[in-house]
């Protein structure tokens, strides 16, 4: 007996020898098989997707929001088989609203977790150097949030920005509407105030060079850096030139901080236009009434009938139990690019034949969104335009463009 | 600048000085007591924030009248995070030690906050948050008018305790020479252990104020401790007299710069005054000679 086990392992050794040997030789020209063709031995394996959120720190509401869209669109990819057969994996890094990080993240993605394709963060402060990791790997970078104009200014070939306008012509109809009014109607001064942040001016400076260039005097242009806690003071300046249209580069904090300071100074021009604030479901707890009246631009909206969006609102609704937001829309969106220029072109892999080719068909083809057509220039910008939001009787109106099917009130002047 | 706007910058400065005072008013004390840089005070400020913003929208209190529980609550927590955490540093490192502890603690309070509310900015909207009467050709909001006075007989009451009661002689004698007040019969560990529940206190009387005035979201509490401590430092470290002194005068100034010069200059006021401080006069300029002697 003290003999057995000895001869057992002895004869389990010589087994997986020779197992071993056999495979080795039965592989050889299997695999000189499999490169001779072109079926791809990655079928069923998930395409594994890189991104790297803002989930902690300044953008973190932001930035769950657009995961809650990268999910979503995920989700419903996998449930009607994912893309060319395999699903779809999503990889996420917390960059911590770190322009460092969010480098190193992307860099580790790509390099180290070697995933097929990137999505980009949010906010253009992080597009920016987040980007520039993606343009030097060759590997498309479809981004929800980076609308400055810098984000477009640096000659990436990669870049693509998967919402309707980039951030200076956010308030085109808007610009449009207020310089043809009549004579009289047509106001005469504009104050502008905006955060130190690229996005935010972007849209504040967009509107203003366009009233502007038709005549209508700038009185006030202030900037203001992120992390001011108090906006009483650049309020009283504002207020103080009593301009007929005030333009704010706003994110949330900022647009109430100013609102509420300039409903106690008692400044209520007839036109008031902030950025990003009031679209978030948080403005009417933080400023009520005032609201009333306030425009902004919106790339998105729940009640449009473009293809795919009934569909992302119901679904939204159906895991999420709320409403969805425009965050989630711009990340459903990058999603549904990919989806649609990873079917045509047929590959899925990081390879620079790969990302080339999907950039190439990005660049010359126009995609179904829930924000609806979409088409880019060479630059990556996209070619559609935002429309203009209103808060009116407590609810938000769509009132430009005027006469489209999105509109749904009649843009009002406040009191 | 027209002359009615500086007087509006001069009123909203001195409205925002004195919110600036109360919130500062913690830091000097931890300092006094302890010679600890207390790094969390913000964190707690906005901790006293949220809680506020709960009572008020589950009870429909008045901010205000959320005080007598967040006070009391904080006060304990306060006296807990002294006993089972400060007074654990050695003495030798514990001005080091204190900031890197305080830091986790900022961290924890953020963390805690981001997990029950979302990273979701928060805010009350009070019928009287957005109304003003005319003083001087200048807008006085009445939100901001309640915060200085709150600020104002928190500091009041605060000083009172100091400077007349049993408790405040005691404290004010660990704050001057711990070892000699041990030798005369004072039990300092107890009265540092108040000492810091009664700065959280205040935390919580900050909060509520920040909750009438402004919005809030958990890792907002970073953009206050640099303003608060360059404070405390001009005033004089463990002074809450000149805290308060020095939060008026960088308060007004800040308006001034931001409506004289730009916002974004005004932001550099507190580093400036720091500077100055530090090279001229480091014990602090209103106060305060603790920086020097310790």
């Amino acid at each position: 007996m003290p003999f057995a086990p000895r001869l057992t392992t002895d004869r389990r050794r010589l087994r997986r020898w020779a197992i071993g040997t056999g495979v080795l030789i039965g592989a050889l020209p299997v695999a000189g098989l499999t490169a001779a063709t072109t079926v791809p031995d990655d079928a069923g394996e998930p395409i594994r997707i890189g991104v790297s959120l803002p989930l902690t720190g300044d953008f973190s509401e932001p930035g769950e929001g657009i995961q809650q869209g990268y999910d979503l669109w995920a989700a419903d990819v996998n449930a009607a088989g994912g893309i060319l057969g395999r699903p779809v994996e999503l990889i996420y890094r917390d960059d911590a609203s770190d322009v460092n990080k969010v480098v190193s993240d992307y860099e580790q993605l790509i390099s180290v977790e070697d995933v097929d394709f990137v999505f980009g963060p949010f906010s253009s402060r992080l597009v920016i150097p987040a980007s520039e990791v993606a343009e030097d790997e060759q590997m498309v970078f479809l981004e929800p949030a980076g609308a400055a104009p810098e984000v477009f200014e640096r000659g990436l070939e990669f870049l693509f920005y998967a919402a309707p306008a980039v951030a200076d012509e956010h308030y085109d109809y808007l610009a449009d509407y207020l310089t043809a009014l009549p004579e009289g109607e047509r106001p005469e001064t504009v104050a502008v105030a905006s955060m130190d942040d690229p996005f935010a001016q972007g849209t504040a400076y967009g509107l203003r060079d366009q009233l502007a260039e038709a005549g209508i005097e700038v009185v006030a242009d202030e900037v203001y850096p992120p992390g001011t806690t108090d906006y009483s003071n650049i309020a009283a300046k504002i207020a103080d030139t009593d301009a007929d249209v005030f333009v704010g580069g706003t994110q949330f904090e900022d647009a109430v901080g100013l609102l509420r300071a300039f409903e106690e100074l008692g400044y209520r021009p007839p036109y008031m236009a902030f950025s990003t604030g009031p679209t978030l479901p948080e403005f009417t707890e933080a400023v009520g009434d005032a609201r009333n009246g306030i425009l902004s631009p919106v790339g998105w909206s729940q009640e449009a009938t473009f293809e795919s969006n009934p569909e992302f609102v119901a679904s939204f609704q159906e895991t999420f139990d709320t409403d969805p937001h425009e965050d989630a829309a711009n990340g459903y969106t990058v999603g549904q690019v990919l989806n649609q220029a990873v079917e045509a072109v047929g590959c899925a892999d990081s390879s620079e034949e790969c990302q080339t080719s999907v950039r190439d068909f990005i660049r010359d083809n126009e995609f179904v969104t829930v924000v609806g057509p979409l088409s880019f220039d060479e630059a990556g910008r996209p070619e559609q335009a935002h429309m203009i939001q209103q808060w009116i009787d407590g609810e938000v109106e769509i009132v430009l463009p005027a006469g489209s099917d999105v509109q749904t009130a009649e843009l009002i002047t406040r009191d | 600048m027209t002359r009615s706007l500086f007087v509006q910058a001069i009123v909203f400065g001195v409205l925002t000085g004195g919110v600036y005072a109360l919130m500062a008013s913690g830091l000097s004390l931890y300092f006094g007591v302890m010679r600890i840089v207390q790094i969390a005070h913000p964190a707690f400020l906005f901790l006293g924030a949220y809680l506020t913003y709960s009572l008020h929208n589950a009870l429909g209190w008045d901010p205000l009248l959320t005080l007598p529980i967040t006070v009391p609550a904080f006060f304990l927590i306060g006296v807990a995070v002294q006993r089972l955490l400060l007074a654990r540093l050695r003495d030798e490192n514990r001005a080091m030690m204190s900031v890197l502890l305080t830091f986790s603690i900022a961290v924890v309070v953020e963390g805690t906050l981001s997990a029950i509310y979302t990273g979701s900015y928060r805010s009350i909207n009070l019928d009287y948050a957005s109304k003003s009467f005319e003083l001087f050709g200048a807008r006085v909001p009445y939100d901001r008018l309640i915060g200085l006075a709150v600020a104002g007989l928190t500091l009041l009451a605060l000083f009172s305790i100091l400077k007349y009661t049993r408790y405040g002689r005691a404290l004010r004698a660990t704050m001057q020479h711990r070892d000699a007040a041990r030798l005369v019969g004072v039990d300092t560990e107890r009265v540092t252990a108040v000492g810091f529940g009664i700065g959280l206190a205040t935390a919580a009387v900050g909060g509520a104020v920040l909750s009438i005035i402004t919005t809030f979201f958990p890792s907002g509490h970073w953009e206050w401790i640099a303003k608060l401590m360059a404070i405390i430092v001009v005033g004089g470290l463990g002074s809450v007299g000149g805290a308060a002194l020095a939060a008026l005068v960088l308060g007004v100034t800040e308006a001034v710069v931001q409506v004289w010069l730009s916002p974004v200059w005004a932001g550099m006021v507190f580093y400036l005054f720091l500077f100055l401080t530090l090279i001229f006069r480091p014990q602090g300029f209103f106060g305060g000679r603790l920086a020097q002697r310790f």
